[in-house]
C-alpha cells in the first residue's frame, strides 16, 4: 500500500509546494500547458507500462512518434480528411509495435536490442520517407488534437483519460493484462501453464506502438507540422515515468495510475522550475536525480518487508 | 572441542530465526545438523561462518570466544562454509574461482595466473578430484562446481568445514564422491558440519546428529543409536506417519500412452501405459532421462519419433500448450524457476492454466476467480492467509500444493510429478501423496519421479526404472529399493526389456 501512496504523496506535496511558492502555477492557463506537454509521453509510458510489466522494454517509442506523426500530416497534406489521417498515423505505429513484437518472439532476441535496432531503423525511415524536411501543409483543424478545449480542459486531457482508462481495463480486468503479469513475473511458469506466451508478447507491443503512434500525431498537431525528428528521447521520458510509478524493470510489477502518477511529477518538477526560474541545466539534473530517488525508496521499502 | 555454541540468538526484525542454538563439534567428526525447514539450520550455519551476526548467546572456538563481522575473519580461524547453491563466477577457470578474492599477488598489483594454475593442480590432485585447473567453471556440471567450492573451502588449511546440503543437486555416484571427500577430511582431523535432508544418505557418513526445531536445538546424539522414526519425531515434533502407504485402486481405462518415444538427445523407444486411478513411479539415476520423458510428453522437448496419446487422442507435442489443451499436467522439478509465478498472488497462480473459464470474452470476472481459488485452498489445504497473498511468501509444500492447484483447477487428467517433494518438509510431503492419492482416486492417471526411493515404493502401485535413456524394466508393487538400483544402474543392452 506504502508503495502506491509514495508516489501520490510526492505528487501532492510538489502540487501543494508549487502553489504556496509561485502565484502563476495554479492558474487554469499554466496547468492546461502541463497537461499538454505531458501527454506526449505520458501515452507513450501508457504503452510502456504494459511492456515493462512484461519484463520487456520499448526503445523504439520516440522514432514511432516520428513515423506515425509524418505518416498522419502527410496523408493529410495530400487531402486525406483529418480522421482518416488520425487513424493511418495510429496504425503505422501499431505495425511498427507488431514488428518489434515479431522480431522479439520469432528471433528470439531480447526485447533490448531489438527495440534499439529499430530505433534506429524507423528513425531513419521517417528522415527518408520526408527528406528530412518537416511537413508543413496540414489542415487547420488538425491542431484541435493538441490544442483544441473542451469546457474549458484540454481535449488531450480527454484523450490521455481514455487511453489510460482503456490500458487500465486491461491490465486489471482482461486475460490479456493478466498475461502480461504472468510473463513479467515468470515466463517459464507462464510456458509451462500452456500461456500462448508469443501471441501476448506481440499484442502488447503492438498496443504500445498504437499508443505511440496516437503520441505522435498529438505531438505534430502540437507543432502543427509533422517532423522527421520528433520524439527524440521519448522512450527515457516514458521508462522513467513508469518506473517513477512503481514499475519494476524486473517485470510483474506496475500499475496505470503509478505511471500517470509518475508522469505528471516529472511534468510538475519542469514546470515548476521554469515557473520558480531554475536554470534549465539544473532542471535535468534535478529530474534525473528524482529518478533515483524514487526507486531507491522503493526498493529499500522491498528488502525491509522481505527480510 | 573445536566449536561450542551456547544458546545464540539471531532476529531479523521482528522474527526470530534462532532463539537457542546449541551446538558442539570436536576435530576429526562428521557432525549432521538436521531440522525442517526454517528451523535455523541455515541461519546457525552463517553465524558460525561470519555471514551474519548473533544477537546473544556464545561461541567459543577451541576454547575461545569469538564474534566473526565478516566470512574472512571466520576463514583467517578455518572456518569455511559449501554452499547450497553455487557462488561462482561462471566466466572464470576453476583456479581463478579458487583463489577468488585471495589471489595470489605478483608484482605492481598484478594477478600471477602461473602460480595460482600451480596451486589449484596441486590442490586438485592431492584430494583426487576430477577437475582440471583451466577449466571455465560455467561449462562444469552441478557437481563439478561443487567441487570447486569445496576446493575453495579446504584450500588454506580449513579446520571446520560446513556443507549446506552438498548433495541436493547431485547424481548418485557425484554424491558418492562427495562422501568420500567428508570421509578424508574427517581422517586428516577436520571437524565437518553438514545440513541435509536426505536421510537415507547420512548413515554412511554422520557420527553426530544435532536436530533443530523452530530456532532451537532439540535434541543431539550419537548417529548410531538414533533411529529414523527417533529423528523425524524430534524434528517435528510429533509423532508422524512418515511411512505413508497407499491403497491401490482397480485402475480404469488408459489415459497416457506413449509409443516408441525418442528424442535427440537421449530418449529412445519409451512405451508406457498409464491408466486412470494409477500412480505409476518412475525410478533411476540422475540422468537416466526421467525428467526428460515428462518434458517430452509435456511438450517441451522436441520429439523424433513417436507417439503420445491422451484419453484416446492423439497429441502432437509441439508445446506445452497443446499438451495442457489435451488434458496433461506437469509438476515441473524446479518449482521455483518453472512452476510458481513467486511474485504473484496465489489466485493468480491457481488460474493461470485456466484463466479463459473465469474470463469469457477476455474479461476476467474476479468473483468467480476468488471463489475458484478458495475451491482450491479448501481442497489441497494450502495454509495462507487468503488468495490475495503472493506466492513466494508460502513455505515450501504450500507452494507446491499452489503449483498442484494450477492443474486441478484446470481439470487435468494426465499428471507427471517430477521431484514433488523435493526441498518440502516431512510433514508437507504425506500431504502432498496425499494430494497425489486423492486425484487418482477421481480418475487421473499419475507418473511420478522421484530420486527418494521409499517415496517411491510407498506411494507407486508400480516402478518403471529408466537406465540411459532407455525404459529398462518394470517393478510390481512390494519391490525393494535393491531391486530397483539393480535395473537402474544396469546398461540397457543387456537390461531387461519391457513386455
Amino acid at each position: 500500500m506504502i508503495k502506491r501512496l509514495l508516489p501520490f504523496l510526492a505528487l501532492l506535496i510538489l502540487f501543494v509546494v508549487l502553489s504556496v511558492a509561485s502565484p502563476s502555477f495554479l492558474t487554469s492557463q499554466n496547468l492546461s500547458s502541463v497537461v499538454r506537454q505531458t501527454a506526449v509521453f505520458n501515452i507513450l509510458a501508457l504503452g510502456m507500462t504494459l511492456i515493462i510489466i512484461s519484463s520487456g522494454i520499448d526503445l523504439s517509442v520516440g522514432s514511432i512518434v516520428a513515423l506515425g506523426g509524418l505518416a498522419g500530416t502527410m496523408a493529410m497534406a495530400k487531402g486525406v480528411p483529418i480522421p482518416i489521417g488520425v487513424l493511418l498515423g495510429i496504425a503505422t505505429g501499431f505495425v511498427c509495435g507488431f514488428i518489434n513484437g515479431m522480431l522479439i518472439t520469432q528471433l528470439r532476441i531480447i526485447p533490448f536490442i531489438v527495440t534499439l535496432g529499430m530505433m534506429g531503423v524507423l528513425r531513419g525511415f521517417a528522415l527518408i520517407i520526408s527528406d528530412g524536411m518537416p511537413v508543413h501543409d496540414v489542415p487547420k483543424g488538425f491542431q484541435y488534437l493538441g490544442e483544441g478545449t473542451v469546457l474549458g480542459f484540454p481535449f488531450v486531457l480527454l484523450v490521455l483519460i481514455v487511453c489510460a482508462v482503456i490500458v487500465h481495463f486491461i491490465l486489471e480486468h482482461t486475460r490479456l493484462g493478466r498475461y502480461v503479469f504472468a510473463i513479467g513475473s515468470n515466463p517459464d511458469a507462464a510456458i509451462y501453464a500452456g500461456i500462448p506466451v508469443n501471441f501476448h508478447t506481440v499484442a502488447i507491443y503492438a498496443l504500445c506502438g498504437g499508443l505511440s503512434g496516437l503520441a505522435g500525431l498529438i505531438e505534430a498537431s502540437r507543432l502543427s507540422t509533422g517532423q522527421p525528428t520528433a520524439g527524440q528521447g521519448y522512450e527515457l521520458q516514458a521508462i522513467a515515468a513508469v518506473v517513477i510509478g512503481g514499475g519494476s524493470l524486473r517485470g510483474g510489477e506496475g500499475t496505470v495510475i503509478g505511471t500517470l502518477v509518475g508522469g505528471f511529477i516529472m511534468g510538475l518538477l519542469a514546470n515548476g522550475s521554469d515557473l520558480l526560474g531554475i536554470n534549465p541545466y539544473v532542471q535535468q539534473a534535478l529530474i534525473g536525480a528524482m529518478i533515483i530517488v524514487f526507486v531507491a525508496v522503493d526498493e529499500l521499502r522491498k528488502r525491509k518487508s522481505h527480510s | 572441542m573445536l566449536l561450542e555454541m551456547k544458546g545464540v540468538e539471531k532476529r531479523f526484525g521482528g522474527v526470530t530465526a534462532l532463539r537457542q542454538g546449541d551446538l558442539e563439534v570436536r576435530a576429526g567428526e562428521v557432525h549432521l545438523l538436521m531440522g525442517e525447514n526454517g528451523a535455523g539450520k541455515s541461519t546457525m550455519m552463517k553465524i558460525i561462518a561470519g555471514m551474519q551476526k548473533r544477537d546473544g548467546g556464545q561461541i567459543l572456538w577451541q576454547g575461545k570466544s569469538v564474534d566473526f563481522s565478516n566470512p574472512k575473519e571466520a576463514a583467517q580461524v578455518g572456518i569455511a562454509m559449501v554452499h547450497q547453491e553455487s557462488l561462482l563466477a561462471p566466466h572464470l577457470s576453476v583456479a581463478e574461482n579458487i583463489f577468488l578474492g585471495r589471489e595470489i599477488a605478483g608484482p605492481f598489483g598484478t594477478v600471477n595466473r602461473r602460480k595460482m594454475l600451480a596451486e589449484a593442480t596441486r590442490l586438485i590432485a592431492q584430494y583426487g578430484f576430477r577437475l582440471q585447473a583451466d577449466w571455465m567453471v560455467g561449462r562444469l556440471s552441478p557437481a563439478g562446481k561443487q567441487l570447486v567450492e569445496i576446493c575453495r573451502a579446504i584450500q588454506n588449511g580449513t579446520s571446520l568445514l560446513i556443507f549446506d546440503e552438498p548433495t541436493s543437486s547431485l547424481s548418485e555416484a557425484e554424491t558418492h564422491e562427495v562422501f568420500r571427500i567428508v570421509r578424508e577430511l574427517r581422517e586428516r582431523g577436520t571437524g565437518v558440519i553438514y545440513i541435509t535432508h536426505r536421510m537415507e544418505e547420512l548413515r554412511s557418513v554422520g557420527d553426530k546428529v544435532t536436530i533443530l526445531r523452530d530456532g532451537a536445538t532439540v535434541h543431539s546424539e550419537a548417529l548410531a543409536t538414533l533411529t529414523r522414526d527417533r529423528m523425524i519425531q524430534y524434528m517435528v515434533g510429533r509423532e508422524v506417519n512418515a511411512i505413508y502407504r497407499r491403497d491401490p485402486l482397480p485402475p480404469g481405462a488408459p489415459l497416457l500412452e506413449v509409443t516408441g518415444l525418442s528424442t535427440k538427445t537421449l530418449l529412445r523407444h519409451i512405451s508406457l501405459t498409464i491408466r486412470a486411478g494409477e500412480i505409476v513411479g518412475l525410478g533411476g539415476l540422475m540422468g537416466a532421462g526421467r525428467s526428460e520423458l515428462c518434458r517430452a510428453i509435456f511438450g517441451l522437448d522436441p520429439v523424433e519419433t513417436g507417439s503420445v496419446t491422451v484419453c484416446g487422442k492423439r497429441v502432437s507435442l509441439r508445446n506445452p500448450r497443446e499438451a495442457v489443451a489435451a488434458g496433461v499436467a506437469l509438476i515441473p522439478e524446479d518449482r521455483q524457476r518453472t512452476g510458481l509465478a513467486r511474485e504473484l498472488p496465489i489466485s493468480w497462480n491457481v488460474t493461470m492454466a485456466n484463466l479463459e473459464a473465469v474470463s469469457p470474452g477476455g474479461v476476467i470476472r474476479h468473483a468467480e476467480e476468488a471463489r475458484a481459488t478458495q475451491k482450491a485452498i479448501d481442497r489441497l489445504r494450502i495454509r495462507c492467509e487468503n488468495g490475495k497473498q503472493r506466492a513466494g511468501r508460502l513455505s515450501g509444500g504450500n507452494q507446491q500444493k499452489v503449483v498442484i492447484s494450477k492443474w486441478v483447477n484446470r481439470g487435468a487428467r494426465v499428471f507427471l510429478f517430477d521431484e514433488p517433494t523435493r526441498g518440502i518438509d516431512v510433514g508437507a510431503k504425506v500431504e502432498v501423496f496425499e494430494v497425489m492419492d486423492q486425484l487418482a482416486r477421481e480418475g487421473a492417471a499419475i507418473l511420478m519421479v522421484s530420486s527418494e526411493l521409499p517415496e517411491l515404493l510407498q506411494v507407486a502401485d508400480r516402478i518403471l526404472v529408466m537406465s540411459q535413456g532407455h525404459l529398462v524394466g518394470e517393478l510390481p508393487r512390494g519391490c525393494s529399493q535393491e531391486d530397483i538400483m539393480r535395473l537402474a544402474t544396469v546398461p540397457p543392452a543387456s537390461g531387461e526389456t519391457l513386455q
